[in-house]
């Protein structure tokens, strides 16, 4: 186990199970998390070992507040500041893994909370979770993907209503919108999380790398080359082992 | 004549195809691919024929034969001659998947290369190639995020896990739930309600919603826009207006 400044980060076998360490201030993300989250990421990315992830919060209250707005006064200026995110791009590091990654949501997820549950791959909440995207309120838009991320997972007009409005939604409407998989007894929620990681993990790995890689690469392309792809890719697997019974 | 293990039936402008090998759960074979092609050759010399059911005896289907899995020694042959979808895909018209029981793995592929699914209560839904160390290849990875969203689709791609008729149709997956009984003649009375409306405005609206979706808004309205005026040019379309006008049922003939 490994404790950076704000994240705890544990391997259980083949699943990496990374917790957001600052419960009390809700885990709210700021510069220190973004270098911790940033490192996280490349060893999950890179380590052999990992087969799934797993990404929670600390604390009985939230996931992840937001951002941590007592630094927004003291960043740095924006042309800077700009140059820095694509630098250390934490969002699009998060993106490009290629191992399937479950976002295990209570409380609190809010602003980046939610941003980084929807670099997430499979969502599942807890009866007590709320969802908001509270940026239009701050005067400021989502940055770690946000606009991006939550049309594409709920649709246009969903996240029109959540952004514009900054109305905050509870875990059955989340699960309502597809902004959440399942909803799940506060008690279970870490049970459900670990369940279906280790079924995932029990499958070939580089069949999952596959299959996410397919699914997501596939939905910026129209579907004929979506298919095309999804054939090139199946083709790098060896012919199938029938032994199992599905 | 040995049974047939794809059916062909017709009544009126509807037909229906029903997998029919329920011994070995409709699971997909290159003779039932070879089945599917010849019904497809034949439908796209009908165009009496508006709407087609796609369903299966006691089952919908399964997945992929393991026969036919294993009778392949190079993947490219083995994806070549067991992909089914396209078949599906192609029959350019509206189409109807009534799921009674399994869709599973390449089974659940050719249900969501139909428009429209409606099931059964007792049905239930998988995408399980990974149980054998397989992506989904009959177009999977690619149909289920665009119905479910990518969120349940990577869920259902990545653990394998089966879906009740109660969640396909939170997720979508599924239009409508009925009892077993009611099944087919809920997909009948769909298809025939389908049938009465104009073939040409069903097909515009289809390609319209399908090519759409993967262009860019401002593409995509001049897409409808085209189809809509090519529209204009039809009898349908007069009698349409018409009938309307004039307070009875209109009678499309597809011209």
């Amino acid at each position: 186990m490994s404790a950076f400044e704000t994240l705890i980060y544990e391997k259980q076998g083949a699943i990496a199970w990374v917790t957001l360490n600052r419960p009390k201030v809700l885990n709210i993300y700021n510069i220190r998390m973004r270098d911790d989250l940033f490192e996280v990421l490349g060893s999950i990315k890179d380590d052999p070992d990992v087969r799934v992830a797993v990404l929670k919060g600390a604390g009985e209250k939230a996931f992840c507040a937001g951002a941590d707005l007592s630094e927004f006064l003291t960043a740095p200026p924006p042309v800077e500041a700009r140059r820095v995110r694509f630098e250390r791009d934490v969002w699009g590091l998060f993106l490009s893994i290629s191992k399937p990654f479950i976002a295990a949501l209570h409380g609190f997820v809010l602003g980046s909370g939610i941003e980084m549950a929807l670099c997430c791959d499979i969502r599942i909440a807890s009866d007590d979770a709320r969802f908001g995207l509270p940026e239009a309120a701050l005067g400021i838009i989502p940055a770690a993907g946000g606009t991006q991320t939550l049309p594409r997972a709920v649709g246009t007009a969903k996240a029109m209503d959540m952004l514009l409005l900054n109305r905050w939604i509870d875990a059955e409407e989340a699960r309502g919108i597809g902004l959440a998989n399942r909803v799940v007894p506060r008690g279970q929620l870490l049970a459900k999380a670990d369940e279906m990681a280790r079924r995932i993990a029990s499958h070939d790995p580089v069949a999952l790398a596959l299959a996410k890689q397919s699914v997501v690469l596939g939905l910026d392309m129209v579907l004929g080359e979506g298919l095309h792809l999804e054939k090139r890719l199946a083709m790098k697997l060896g012919l199938p082992h029938c032994g199992a019974v599905s | 004549m040995s049974r047939k293990i794809v059916l062909f039936e017709r009544e009126d402008s509807v037909a229906v195809i029903t997998l029919n090998s329920p011994a070995s759960g409709n699971a997909v074979t290159v003779r039932i691919i070879s089945a599917l092609k010849d019904i497809r050759a034949d439908l796209s010399e009908r165009p009496d024929i508006r709407v087609v059911i796609l369903t299966g005896k006691d089952t919908f289907c399964c997945g992929t034969d393991r026969n036919a899995l294993s009778s392949f020694k190079n993947k490219e042959a083995l994806i070549r001659e067991l992909s089914a979808a396209p078949l599906i895909a192609g029959l350019d018209r509206p189409t109807i998947a009534a799921i009674d029981g399994d869709a599973l793995g390449q089974g659940l592929e050719l249900a969501l290369c139909c428009d429209l699914r409606i099931c059964s209560e007792r049905a239930r839904f998988a995408m399980d190639q990974i149980s054998r160390g397989e992506i989904p290849w009959d177009g999977g990875t690619q149909r289920l995020a665009r119905v479910v969203g990518r969120g349940k689709a990577m869920e259902m791609i990545f653990t394998g896990t089966v879906l009740d008729a109660g969640e396909a149709l939170q997720t979508g997956l599924v239009g409508r739930v009925v009892p077993s009984a009611e099944l087919m003649p809920a997909a009948a009375a769909m298809a025939r309600d389908l049938s009465l409306k104009s073939p040409l405005a069903l097909r515009y609206a289809r390609e319209a919603i399908y090519k759409g979706i993967e262009l860019t808004l401002e593409q995509g309205l001049r897409l409808e826009a085209d189809l809509y005026f090519l529209l204009h040019t039809t009898e349908d379309r007069t009698e349409g207006v018409r009938a309307f006008r004039e307070k009875r049922p209109p009678r499309f003939t597809g011209r």
